[in-house]
């Protein structure tokens, strides 16, 4: 496994724990439990925590070539599914306010900022699924 | 990264040129390790120089490291008319 993997499954960990925990504080808001509104940093934080940790934790690949044209065409490809899925959430993000609360209906203005953090973690999510799936999520590196 | 109808003797060519490792050939031709066991398996398809590259270390015409099979008969058939 090299550490552009070890990089994408950590933000894939990472993500999916701070998406988990997320809907489980919405839900909890629902129900009316009585959650502080600073409680929701607690996901992003714990989803961001995956790139603090890629930086300090995964060194550089040993080897005199750690780059060749078959990462360049993951990287390439996954860039393309991170844009693509960035795309796709935009338009959701755009309209489901408009579906949930109807066309008369006013958002807050922090509705902005939390739409920019989840496209960044959307786009880091896809791309990092994209780089598990094209290098084949573990990497069965075995000489034969 | 699809497979593709390409199949290769790397492998029976590395144990023929004094039990080449994965990562000397990488060395070689100049990929990661990686990229030759992608290559092995026929999970990568890899580009023309470097195809070339990969004939030239083992000192053979590019035809006897890789081979295509085509999926549709009538288009070999018509190439040999030609």
């Amino acid at each position: 496994m090299n550490r552009k993997q070890k990089i994408a499954l950590t933000l894939v960990v990472t993500i999916s724990i701070g998406l988990f925990l997320g809907i489980i504080l919405i839900v909890m808001r629902l129900f009316d439990v009585g959650i502080p509104k600073i409680a929701f940093l607690f996901p992003v934080v714990i989803a961001g925590s995956g790139g603090i940790i890629s930086i300090t934790c995964f060194k550089k690949d040993k080897g005199t070539i750690i780059f060749d044209e078959r990462d360049k065409l993951i990287d390439k490809n996954a860039n393309l599914a991170g844009f693509g899925a960035v795309y796709l959430y935009v338009i959701i993000m755009s309209f489901l306010p408009i579906g949930i609360l109807g066309e008369e209906a006013s958002i807050p203005v922090t509705w902005c900022p939390v739409l920019l953090i989840g496209a960044g973690f959307c786009q880091a999510f896809a791309q990092s699924i994209a780089i598990l799936i094209q290098y084949g999520w573990v990497g069965k590196d075995v000489e034969k | 990264m699809s497979k593709s109808n390409l199949t290769n003797n790397i492998r029976r060519l590395r144990f023929e040129n004094g039990q080449m490792t994965q990562q000397k050939l990488a060395d070689k031709v100049g990929v990661t390790r990686q990229t030759v066991i992608a290559i092995e398996a026929g999970k990568y398809a890899p580009s023309l120089p470097l195809a070339f590259r990969i004939a030239r270390t083992f000192a053979v015409q590019i035809e006897q490291v890789f081979q295509y099979q085509d999926d549709d008969p009538q288009v070999s058939a018509s190439d040999t008319n030609i």
